[in-house]
């Protein structure tokens, strides 16, 4: 079976691309198999658990719902791009602090969401975080850690005196 | 992985080309929530994907001659943050505010659910209210389609296959209307498949009678419709406790008189009754 | 004052969570493996039926499809089983549910694989199929085994049910009912696997169980124990399904007659067909009690739907029928619990296994035994509640760690507030607000039978401690606790542990990561090796610090005089010393409960060494017109004997709510209808209630610092709270769950609150 090929150009996580790709191929499979970024993982496939979500232009989406071709001309960013040299980003550090991460799959799914939340609002409050994060299902933590997370990282950091 | 081909045109007319030329084997792709499902489970097989979300043409919000134009590429999160369908379609806002999840919210758009002719759409009830029509281009020109006219059936859009949609066309809420509101009920609060929805737009005279009425029914037939019969019954009517009752009832027997009596009609009887009565509570003096 | 412990209590950082906030490549599905076959199983669209033939031909010859295989090729048993063994990996003879596998293709590609699964041809013959246990019970049945359709009876008799009955000023019959429920755990079942250099088939596996895993492959393969290597790869949530194997028999299988790395991932589609339920329970109960509210009698028949296969069947039939009677002591019990055969897909391990569905009914029960009696539903539960010296159902006598007293004294203020004060506020005419409290207990461990657990822990030259455990960590952070006692026995930071986790090829069998066990039973077995190495370490350093060996103690890598901390001699040095004497630097740790097994008649022994207690508080506001119910606060006691690492507990607590929650209200999966996520809803954070956890600690002495267990206790009592809630406001009882739209209005209904505020239907 031969699939119809498309070339894109796109941006992810700060580096151009250019790819020849079957056009009926998912982001999310571009993003795993192609570009072998595992960070954003398959929960379910159809939208319905948020673990695929990654950022496109600034906003939040399901890459299992999206084609690649649909991120011709986009700038994409998934988990890889928060971390900085093995340092934790201000996000990462508060799901740490606040015990926000059990099994893990979930997780990166959620930091995407919060990273496009925090970007749209720097200090949302609890009912904008729920909308936020209500399309990213979590069977672990009954969401209260996660939740404490993201308003910890939504606070105004401190001045630091040198 | 699917065996498809996917073009994106430039510009409307070009997408209006490519549907005249292969629309039998094409599927109009916009936010592409319901197709990448669709084509997962196997109930979409199609040849070639026509990517138009990017058509500027049919993105904009905007209120011409007194009509409410919403593209049919309208994002549900664009529509959630206008400030124009604030004002002019607080129903339509409330529902996007309701739909899905935000990651669907940020790509799905009005047109790809209203063509997806679910009866559980969110965003069909408000259009209803607002007497939308949606305009389709196509090879010989364009042609208006109400809402009611574009489902043939569950899943069935009545459009042609070398159909597109462009934009909706809405009577804007009336100054004078300070009531409208949707209201659904899912098994969940979020990211729930409507049970039930309603859509509603009221506004009452000095002496509390109510001088405007529009009203829609989601989810519970077969496809979304107005409900004339209650606008009938309540205009004219101070709504009280009973006279919303009454009405509530009416609208229970006419829903009834659409489904008959399915299995679900013992609780969807009730709970209609129920969550209109908690949406059109607030015109209790 | 100074804390009693170091790092027992203290909330470490998880370990392995840098790895999971990255979305590091830790996933099965994420592991790089060099060109791996893609593995898809062919599964069965018949409830019963012989099977005629297999066609495969076809399938073979596409392009891309490099094996086929069907039972046949299965060199070893082809029998499974976690308790007995009844369930081939691929279906032999015939096929006793929709979804069993029936044939394995390996191919190139994914498109490959799919198309030798639609080219393969099976030939059936239908067989009666009998889809509820009354039926499959029914005389003449259609026989789903051999040995019949009834697998398991478990029976408790503990004096004379009848005679008291006849003294009881009160009794409640009541049938209570529950269903298919899915694990839902985030990760699809996923495994991978290649061939060693030495042959050796390696084996990452989503797995909650390495080592039964590894015994399984090495049954069905027929090979050494060496041969076969199972590695539990990062797992995204298991909550019992992950116990069975899902993908690690066809893995083996693939590299058996393949040697190509291979990979397997479950749909979520697939996830949902083809691994465990929770089992659907119909719970007949009968509880009496005396004019002062105290539980003299209770009989219960209980009957579990295990559907084709065993599972752990047995296991959920015993659990219930031994927690029938709820964290009380009554005088009288009679139970038989019986596990049933059917056509419907497997039922298995879910967290609780059988527990959360029999707290559902005796929970009920003492509301409802409150209601005849006049008492309150927390006085009732005060009076019976077991303490030290009572009596179970099982004539097991308990001597310490029983904290449901404490437990609903930690309730109590919150109980008495929303019922004087919150309940009472006004929030319109066509909404009610419930209270409502559930009780549990849960023994910890495997019911009266073995289960014990391993572990070794080696010092090298310089002085670093190694940990080996084959305790598999799903995210609850077994890991970690583990480490923390190392730690503390040590006088070590916790990172400074090296830690080899669920690694058949290094490390010993630790038991399943189940029955809440882990802490415990694992927690002893490490903190028994990691004393041996301590005891070693202060003999070794007596001669060189001359001190007496009670004056010294670990810390931070060195013995130490306790009132002399510069006299001080470090780990690197004594354990070359120890070396140089020819002693080994290796110690091993065994632990299992102090169990009695139960006698098969009457269920009488000591199914469990302890028992974990929980109380939990549910606050809730009902649409009584729409059937919509909003948890607004959940208050949870839990006893967990010692919190090594609190906010871990509460993480568990928290999570053990949501679940609890999502099966009161929202949970329910039909076989053959519930397809993807889409049909099946757990809750999400907007539908999560303030949650209030209260760790309370009544050590449990045979525990590691006194420590139990909470990983199922979090979710038993939240669906009991619920349903007595919802009682509480609407005045109309709810017996099966889920208490969804449909049956909660149907109750709103029948108890008059439907309707205008002035007319009112009586």
């Amino acid at each position: 079976m031969k699939l119809e090929m498309i070339t894109i150009n796109f941006t992810i996580n700060g580096e151009n691309q250019q790819l020849d790709i079957p056009a009926g191929m998912t982001a999310l499979e571009l993003i795993r198999d192609k570009l072998e970024l595992k960070g954003t993982k398959e929960g379910c496939g159809i939208g319905e658990c948020g673990a695929c979500t990654i950022i496109v232009d600034g906003r939040a989406v399901n890459a299992c719902l999206m084609f690649a071709a649909q991120l011709d001309g986009r700038e994409i960013s998934t988990v890889e791009s928060l971390d900085q040299a093995d340092e934790l980003d201000p996000i990462q550090e508060a799901f740490a602090k606040q015990h926000a991460v059990q099994c893990g799959f979930c997780t990166p799914g959620l930091l995407m969401s919060t990273h496009a939340l925090l970007t749209e609002k720097s200090n949302p409050d609890r009912s904008e975080i729920v909308k936020a994060i209500s399309g990213n299902l979590c069977r672990c933590t009954g969401y209260h850690s996660i939740i404490a997370a993201i308003e910890d990282a939504a606070k105004p950091q401190p001045k630091e005196d040198k | 992985m699917f065996d498809v081909a996917y073009i994106r045109p430039n510009n409307l007319s070009e997408a209006l080309d490519f549907l005249n030329a292969k629309g039998a084997e094409s599927k109009i792709l916009a936010g592409g929530t319901d197709i990448m499902v669709d084509l997962r489970s196997g109930t979409l097989n199609t040849r070639h994907l026509l990517d138009v979300s990017r058509l500027d043409d049919i993105k904009k919000i905007e209120v011409l001659d007194g009509k409410l134009s919403i593209g049919a590429a309208v994002t549900i999160a664009e529509l959630l943050e206008s400030e124009t369908i604030a004002a002019s379609a607080p129903a339509l806002r409330r529902a996007a505010d309701k739909f899905a999840s935000k990651q669907i919210r940020n790509v799905a758009t009005i047109g790809g659910n209203v063509a997806h002719c679910s009866p559980c759409g969110d965003t069909i009830p408000p259009l209803l209210i607002h007497q939308a029509q949606a305009v389709v281009a196509n090879p010989q020109g364009q042609r208006n389609v109400t809402i009611e006219e574009m489902a043939s059936g569950p899943y069935h859009c009545s459009l042609h296959p070398n159909e597109l949609i462009t934009h909706f066309i809405l009577e804007p809420k009336p100054p004078e209307v300070d009531f409208a509101d949707f209201q659904k009920i899912g098994r969940r609060q979020e990211l729930a498949i409507a049970r039930m929805s309603m859509a509603a737009m009221a506004s009452k005279e000095d002496d509390d009678s109510i001088s405007f009425l529009r009203f829609a029914l989601g989810s519970c037939t077969p496809t979304p419709h107005r409900f004339y019969e209650i606008e009938d019954f309540l205009m004219g009517k101070i709504p009280t406790e009973d006279v919303l009752w009454q009405a509530g009832k009416i609208l229970a027997e006419k829903m009834l008189d659409i489904t008959g009596r399915r299995p679900s009609a013992i609780y969807k009887e009730p709970a209609i009754q129920g969550l209109f009565m908690r949406m059109m509570s607030p015109l209790i003096q | 004052m100074k804390a009693k412990y170091k790092i027992i209590g203290q909330n470490i950082p998880k370990i392995g969570l840098k790895k999971r906030l990255r979305g590091e490549p830790i996933f099965s599905a994420d592991l790089e493996l060099d060109s791996p076959l893609i593995l898809r199983v062919l599964r069965s669209t018949r409830s019963h039926a012989d099977i005629k033939r297999i066609d495969y031909e076809k399938a073979l010859r596409l392009s891309g499809v490099v094996g086929v295989f069907t039972a046949e090729d299965i060199p070893g048993k082809n029998l499974t089983g976690i308790i007995n063994k009844d369930q081939p990996l691929l279906a032999t003879g015939k096929v006793r549910s929709v979804g069993e596998p029936v044939a394995l293709v390996a191919a190139e590609t994914q498109a490959a694989a799919e198309s030798a699964l639609k080219a393969i041809e099976v030939t059936y013959e239908t067989l009666p199929a009998v889809f509820h246990t009354t039926e499959a019970m029914a005389p003449g049945a259609t026989k789903i085994h051999e040995k019949g359709n009834l697998l398991f009876s478990r029976k408790i008799k503990k004096g004379d049910v009848d005679k008291a009955f006849r003294q009881c000023a009160a009794i409640v019959e009541k049938t209570y009912q529950t269903t298919y429920v899915e694990h839902s755990y985030l990760e699809p079942d996923a495994g991978a696997g290649y061939v060693d250099y030495d042959d050796t088939l390696v084996i990452f596996a989503s797995t909650q169980n390495p080592h039964y895993d590894h015994k399984e492959l090495v049954g069905l393969l027929g090979l050494e124990d060496k041969q076969v290597r199972i590695i539990q790869a990062a797992t995204g949530g298991g909550f019992g399904s992950k116990l069975d194997m899902n993908v690690q028999g066809f893995v083996g299988l693939a590299l058996y007659h393949l040697k190509r790395p291979v990979r397997m991932i479950y749909s979520r589609e697939e996830a949902y067909q083809a691994t465990a339920k929770r089992h659907p329970l119909e719970m007949k109960l009968k509880t009496g009690a005396d004019s002062q509210g105290r539980l003299l009698a209770m009989s219960a028949t209980i009957t579990c739907d295990t559907g084709a296969y065993a599972s752990y069947g047995i296991a959920v039939t015993s659990r219930a029928a031994v927690h029938a009677t709820g964290p009380y002591e009554i005088k009288t019990v009679a139970v038989e619990s019986r596990c049933v055969y059917t056509n419907n897909p497997f039922a298995g391990a879910m967290r609780g296994f059988g527990t959360p569905q029999i707290a559902l009914a005796h929970e009920s029960q003492m509301d409802l035994l409150a209601q005849e009696l006049g008492l309150d539903p927390f006085e009732i539960r005060r009076i019976n509640a077991l303490k030290p010296g009572s009596k179970t159902g099982t004539g097991q006598e308990l001597t310490a760690s029983v904290g449901i007293g404490k437990c609903l004294d930690e309730i109590r203020p919150y109980f008495e507030q929303a019922k004087t004060e919150w309940q009472l506020e006004p929030i319109g005419p066509y909404k009610k607000r419930g209270v409502g409290i559930g009780c549990m207990w849960y023994g910890i461990g495997n019911t009266g039978v073995q289960n014990p657990s391993t572990a070794r822990i080696t010092m090298d030259r310089n002085g670093n401690v190694t940990l080996f455990t084959g305790c598999a960590d799903i995210g609850q952070g077994s890991t970690t606790v583990l480490a923390q006692i190392v730690a503390e026995v040590l006088g070590l930071a916790p990172d400074s542990i090296r830690l080899v986790v669920a690694d058949t090829q290094c490390t010993t069998n630790a038991g399943a990561t189940s029955a809440s066990r882990q802490t415990y039973i694992s927690g002893n077995a490490v903190k028994g090796a990691a004393e041996q190495l301590a005891d070693v370490l202060l003999t070794e350093a007596v001669n060189k610090l001359k001190a007496p060996k009670t004056s010294l103690h670990l810390d931070s890598g060195f013995v130490r005089v306790l009132d002399n901390p510069a006299k001080k001699i470090e780990f690197s040095w004594l354990a070359r010393r120890i070396r140089q004497k020819g002693l080994p630097l290796t110690w091993n740790g065994f632990f299992d409960p102090d169990t009695v097994p139960l006698d098969p008649e009457t269920g009488q022994g000591v199914p469990y060494a302890t028992y974990a207690f929980a109380c939990q508080l549910a606050m809730l506001t009902v649409d009584t017109l729409t059937g919509e119910v909003k948890v607004e606060k959940i208050v949870a006691a839990h006893d967990v004997g010692k919190a090594i690492h609190p906010e871990n507990v509460k993480g568990q607590i928290c999570g053990g709510v949501a679940m609890g929650m999502g099966f009161a209200l929202m949970e329910e999966f039909v076989p053959g209808q519930t397809l993807s996520f889409k049909d099946y809803l757990i809750p999400t954070c907007a539908d999560m209630p303030e949650v209030i956890p209260i760790i309370v600690e009544s050590p449990e002495p045979s525990g590691p610092f006194g420590a139990k267990g909470v990983g199922e206790p979090a979710l038993i009592p939240t669906a009991p709270a619920i349903i007595n809630a919802l009682a509480d406001a609407l005045g109309e009882r709810i017996y099966q769950l889920p208490a969804n739209l449909e049956r909660v209005l149907e109750a709103s209904i029948k108890a008059g609150h439907f309707g205008p505020k002035e007319v009112k239907n009586v």
